[in-house]
C-alpha cells in the first residue's frame, strides 16, 4: 500500500506526455520528419563510401569485416537502440540541468516516489515512433539481403533483449552526465558530451585495433561498456550465431547491471551535493 | 570614440568572465571536442583497409584524416553554438528591448560576446589542438605553400564573420516567426551534411557536388582544410576566396537589413 | 506531542566567490574561492498542531531555507527537526505523504498541459484512492471557484488563477502540514484576498498545521495568531503579532485636531513631528510620555479631537529589519576588524 505505483506513474508519464505533444503538433511533425531525415542521411552517408568502396575495382567492400547490408543492421540497430533512448530519457536528462538550475528539483524531492524514477521517464517523446519503425523497417530490408546468413530463432529473441539492454548502458551514461551537472552548476554541453561519448558506440568495435586501438575498444567495452550497447545486438543479428560470442554475450548482462548500479549511485550523490549545497 | 570603445571592452570582457565562470563545462567541453576525431580515423582505416589502391576520389586515408582534422581548425572559427537559437529567445522574450534604448545594437553586441567567447575558447583550446595536431602530424602532408598558407589563414577569418552574419540573420528571422527551431533544425542538418563537416564533399555524386560547390555552407568546413591540403587548382584558389568574401558581405548586409526591419516591425507593434 | 520540533538548526552552504576582471576570470578556472553563507544559524522552534504560524523576515534572512530544510528538500549543516515526528531529511515516503509545500514563485504543474492532467499525476503519485480523490478535489475546485478552468493549459491561466491550481495540487492528498512560501507573491489584492480567504477556512475546517512565509502584512494579519521573526538566519521575535509593537516600538502617535487653524509652533518639543496638515497633527512620542504629553497638549491648546495609536505594523517591522541589518553589518565589520588587529598583532610577534 505504501509503494507508490509505478507501473501507474509511468502511463500516466506517457499520457500526460502525449497530450502534450498533440497540443503542439506542428512540432511534433517537425521533430518527426527531422529526426527521420538525420537517420537517412547518415544511411545516405555509408552508402556513399560503400558504393565507392566497390567503385575502386577489386568488387569487394567491406568495413572490418561488416559488409554493406551487415552494416546497415547495425546502422538499424543504433537507429532502434536511439529511439528508445530519446523516447524514453533525453528530454529528462536535459531537463534535469534545467530543474537544477530553476529550483523545480525541488517538487522532485518532495514526492514521496522514487526521484530518479520521477526524473528519467517524466516526459516521454512519442516523436521517437516513427524512428523505431524506420529502424525496424531498414532490418527487414537489410536481413535478407546479407549474403550466406540463416538465422536462428533464438537469434531473433536474444536481439530485442540486447537491444533493451543497450539501452539501458546508454541511459546509465546519460543520467550519469546528467547528474554531474548538479554537481557543476550549469551544463550547457551536457548534449556533447553525450554526443561525443557515445560516438564510440556508432561504429562497429572491430575497428578498434593496433596498439592504441585495442586498448581504446578495451576501456570502452569493460570500463564504460558503451561499444556493447550497439555491437552485441547487432552482431546477433547481422553475423551468424558462433561460440566465440558468447563472452561478451555474456558480459553485456554484466555490463546493464553494473552501469544501472553505479548510475544510481552518482545520481543519490548528487542529490546528496545538491541537498547539501542549495539554501 | 574613446567612450563607444570603452563600452565594447566592458561588454566584450564580461563576456568573457561570463564563460569563465562556469569551467567545469569548459575545460570538459574542449577536451571531448576530439573524441570523434579518434573514431573516425579508426573508420577510415578500416575502410582503406577494404581497397585495393588505397585511394578514392584522390584522397588516401592521410588525406581524410588530416583533412577531419582541418574541419574541425575550420569548425572551431565557424560554428556559432547557440548565437541563432540566444537571439530568437531574446526577441520572443522582449529582451531585446534593451538594444532600442543602449548605445549598441544587437549585432553588435553578439558579434562583441561571440568575439570573446571565441577567444577564451582559443586560449584554452590552444592546448589540446596543439597536442593532438603534434600527435597526428603523420597524417599531413607537410605545410602547404606560403600562398595557400595565406588564404587558408584568410578563410579561417572569413569563415568566422560568415558563420556569424549566417547564424544571426537565421536567429534575426524571429521576428517575423516565433518558431525558429525547425528552422535551424534545417539549417543544422544541411550544415551538417553539406558544409563538409561529416566527409569530403569530392565524396558526393553529382548533380550534388557541383549544387554544393555554389552554396556557402562549404566555406564553413571543407574550405579551409581543402585549401591546406591544395585539393583547389592554383588557379581557383583566390576566385574562391572572393566567393567566400562576398558570401560573407551578402549575410553581413543581410544580417543588417534584418535586424532594422525587425526593430521597425517590433516597435511597430509596440512591443 | 508537538507536530514541529526543532532544535539547533543550522545550513550553512559555499558560493563561488566571482571575481571581476578579466585576468581575475581566467585564474578563477583553476582556482577558485568560495564564500561561506550562513543561511540559517540554530533555530529553535515548537509549533504545535493546528498552529498557523507566519515566517517574517527581510530577503534573505533564511525563511525559504528553513522551509525547504522542514521538507526535507536540503540537509541541514547540523541541529535536529522533527515533523510529525519524522526527521525531514531522511525523506520517509509516509513522511512525505503528509504534508505539502507551495512555493509562490516555482509552479510544479506541467506547463503546457490542463490543471486536471497534474492531478491525476498526483493521485498516482501519493496513491490517493480514487473516490477521495475525487471528492477532496471536487470540494477544492469549489472552494476556489476555478471549476471553469480545469481544462485549460496552466501557462494560459492568469497568475492567480495558476496559485489556486498549485493550492490545489498540494492539497490533493490531505496534507497534515502545509509550508507556504510567499503564496501570494506578485498577486493582485483580489487575488490576494481571495487565496487569504481560502487558506483560513481551510485552515480552520481542516485543523491543519501551516507554516507561512510572506512579504504581505496583509497576509499575516489576517491569518496567524503567532508570528516568528527571522533575521539573519536567527529567530529575532516569536510571539503574537500585536506583541510585535509592544517589543519593537518605543513610541505611539498622537493626533491632534487643533480648534483653530492656528497651530502652535512649538509642537517639536513633545516628540518628533511626522506630518503636519492644518488643523491637524501627527507626533511621534515616546511611550513612557504619552500621559504626560497628553495633560500638557490638552491643558494648554484648544483642542478638538485627540487620539493615540500604535505605529503601523509594516513600519515597526520595517525599521526592525533596518535594525537587525545594520546590527549585522557592524558585526561583520567587527570581525574583520579584530582579524586584522590578529594579523598585525601576529605580525609583530
Amino acid at each position: 500500500m505504501h509503494r507508490p505505483n509505478y507501473l501507474a506513474v509511468f502511463w500516466m508519464f506517457a499520457r500526460n506526455s502525449l497530450i502534450r505533444d498533440m497540443t503542439f503538433r506542428t512540432n511534433y511533425i517537425i521533430e518527426v520528419v527531422f529526426g527521420l531525415c538525420w537517420a537517412l542521411m547518415n544511411l545516405g552517408f555509408y552508402t556513399l563510401v560503400y558504393r565507392l568502396m566497390y567503385a575502386d575495382g577489386d568488387g569487394a567492400a567491406d568495413i572490418a569485416g561488416w559488409s554493406q547490408y551487415q552494416f546497415f543492421v547495425f546502422i538499424a540497430t543504433t537507429i532502434l537502440v536511439n529511439s528508445f533512448v530519446e523516447g524514453f530519457f533525453m528530454a529528462n536528462a536535459e531537463e534535469l540541468s534545467e530543474l537544477t538550475r530553476t529550483g523545480g528539483l525541488d517538487f522532485a524531492l518532495l514526492k514521496p516516489i522514487d526521484t530518479q524514477f520521477l526524473v528519467s521517464l517524466q516526459r516521454i517523446n512519442w516523436s521517437a515512433i516513427p524512428k523505431l519503425l524506420l529502424a525496424l523497417a531498414l532490418l527487414a530490408y537489410s536481413i535478407p539481403r546479407i549474403e550466406g546468413l540463416t538465422l536462428h530463432p533464438i537469434q531473433f529473441i536474444l536481439y530485442p533483449l540486447y537491444v533493451v539492454m543497450g539501452t539501458l548502458i546508454l541511459y546509465s551514461v546519460m543520467i550519469g552526465l546528467a547528474a554531474t551537472s548538479i554537481w557543476l552548476g550549469r551544463n550547457q554541453s551536457l548534449y556533447d558530451f553525450w554526443f561525443y561519448i557515445t560516438n564510440f558506440s556508432r561504429y562497429p568495435m572491430e575497428i578498434y585495433e593496433g596498439s592504441f586501438g585495442s586498448p581504446l575498444r578495451f576501456v570502452f567495452t569493460y570500463l564504460i561498456p558503451i561499444l556493447v550497447v550497439i555491437n552485441v545486438p547487432a552482431a546477433t543479428l547481422a553475423k551468424p550465431l558462433a561460440e566465440t560470442n558468447w563472452p561478451l554475450a555474456g558480459f553485456a548482462v554484466v555490463a546493464t547491471v553494473g552501469s544501472l548500479a553505479i548510475s544510481r549511485w552518482i545520481f543519490q550523490r548528487a542529490l546528496m551535493s545538491y541537498r547539501s549545497a542549495s539554501s | 570614440m574613446l567612450a563607444r570603445a570603452q563600452i565594447w571592452w566592458t561588454i566584450f570582457t564580461m563576456c568573457v568572465a561570463e564563460r569563465l565562470a562556469y569551467r567545469g563545462d569548459f575545460v570538459l567541453g574542449t577536451t571531448m571536442r576530439f573524441l570523434p576525431m579518434i573514431t573516425q580515423i579508426f573508420l577510415w582505416t578500416a575502410v582503406f583497409a577494404s581497397s585495393s589502391n588505397g585511394k578514392l576520389v584522390g584522397f588516401t586515408r592521410n588525406d581524410i584524416i588530416a583533412y577531419y582534422l582541418l574541419t574541425m581548425v575550420a569548425r572551431a572559427f565557424s560554428s556559432m553554438p547557440g548565437l541563432a537559437s540566444g537571439i530568437a529567445r531574446q526577441i520572443r522574450d522582449g529582451e531585446i528591448k534593451k538594444f532600442l534604448i543602449q548605445p549598441i545594437d544587437l549585432i553588435g553586441f553578439s558579434l562583441l560576446a561571440r568575439m570573446g567567447h571565441k577567444l577564451v575558447y582559443y586560449g584554452v583550446a590552444i592546448g589540446p589542438f596543439a597536442l593532438v595536431f603534434y600527435l597526428c602530424r603523420g597524417f599531413f602532408p607537410g605545410w602547404p605553400p606560403a600562398e595557400y598558407l595565406a588564404a587558408f589563414l584568410l578563410s579561417l577569418v572569413l569563415s568566422f564573420l560568415l558563420g556569424f552574419f549566417l547564424e544571426a540573420s537565421l536567429g534575426l528571422a524571429g521576428f517575423w516567426t516565433l518558431e525558429i527551431s525547425s528552422l535551424l533544425f534545417v539549417y543544422m542538418l544541411f550544415n551538417f551534411f553539406f558544409s563538409g563537416h561529416m566527409f569530403p564533399l569530392e565524396i558526393l555524386p553529382e548533380p550534388w557536388r557541383t549544387w554544393v560547390a555554389w552554396m556557402p555552407l562549404k566555406y564553413l568546413a571543407y574550405f579551409p582544410a581543402a585549401v591546406f591540403l591544395q585539393k583547389i587548382p592554383a588557379d581557383q584558389l583566390w576566385q574562391e576566396v572572393g566567393v567566400l568574401v562576398a558570401w560573407t558581405a551578402f549575410f553581413f548586409f543581410l544580417s543588417r537589413r534584418l535586424m532594422h526591419a525587425g526593430f521597425r516591425r517590433y516597435s511597430g507593434y509596440g512591443g | 506531542m508537538s507536530v514541529i520540533e526543532i532544535r539547533g538548526l543550522r545550513k550553512s552552504y559555499r558560493v563561488y566567490q566571482k571575481k571581476e576582471g578579466l585576468l581575475a576570470s581566467f585564474s578563477g578556472l583553476f582556482h577558485r574561492e568560495y564564500r561561506e553563507v550562513n543561511a540559517v544559524k540554530g533555530i529553535d522552534l515548537t509549533v504545535e498542531k493546528g498552529e498557523f504560524v507566519a515566517f517574517l523576515g527581510p530577503n534573505g534572512a533564511g525563511k525559504t531555507t528553513t522551509l525547504k530544510l522542514l521538507s526535507g528538500v536540503i540537509t541541514p549543516t547540523s541541529g535536529e527537526a522533527r515533523v510529525l515526528g519524522y526527521v525531514p531529511w531522511e525523506r520517509d515516503n509516509d513522511y512525505r505523504r503528509r504534508f505539502a509545500l507551495v512555493m509562490g514563485q516555482k509552479n510544479q504543474l506541467w506547463w503546457d498541459l490542463p490543471a486536471q492532467e497534474s492531478f491525476q499525476l498526483h493521485q498516482k503519485i501519493y496513491r490517493i484512492d480514487p473516490a477521495a480523490f475525487k471528492q477532496t478535489k471536487d470540494e477544492l475546485v469549489d472552494l476556489l471557484g476555478v471549476g471553469k478552468l480545469l481544462g485549460q493549459p496552466v501557462r494560459e491561466l492568469s497568475l492567480g488563477e495558476r496559485m489556486k491550481m498549485e493550492l490545489i495540487a498540494a492539497l490533493l492528498h490531505s496534507p497534515e502540514v502545509l509550508f507556504l512560501d510567499e503564496p501570494t507573491i506578485g498577486l493582485d489584492v483580489v487575488a490576494q484576498h481571495n487565496i487569504q480567504k481560502f487558506l483560513k477556512h481551510y485552515q480552520q475546517v481542516r485543523g491543519i498545521t501551516i507554516l507561512l512565509t510572506s512579504h504581505y502584512m496583509k497576509d499575516i494579519a489576517a491569518l496567524c495568531k503567532r508570528v516568528v521573526i527571522i533575521a539573519g538566519g536567527e529567530i529575532v521575535y516569536d510571539g503574537s503579532l500585536e506583541g510585535v509593537i509592544d517589543r519593537f516600538s518605543d513610541y505611539k502617535i498622537l493626533t491632534v485636531d487643533f480648534a483653530d487653524d492656528r497651530m502652535p509652533s512649538d509642537l517639536a518639543r513633545f516628540g518628533e513631528i511626522r506630518e503636519i496638515a492644518p488643523p491637524r497633527a501627527k507626533i511621534e512620542v515616546e511611550r513612557s510620555q504619552i500621559a504626560n504629553v497628553l495633560t500638557n497638549v490638552l491643558a494648554n491648546y484648544s483642542i478638538l479631537d485627540v487620539s493615540v495609536e500604535d505605529p503601523p505594523l509594516e513600519e515597526v517591522i520595517a525599521s526592525l529589519f533596518a535594525l537587525t541589518e545594520q546590527q549585522q553589518n557592524e558585526s561583520k565589520e567587527s570581525n574583520i576588524a579584530s582579524a586584522a588587529a590578529n594579523v598585525a598583532a601576529a605580525g609583530k610577534n
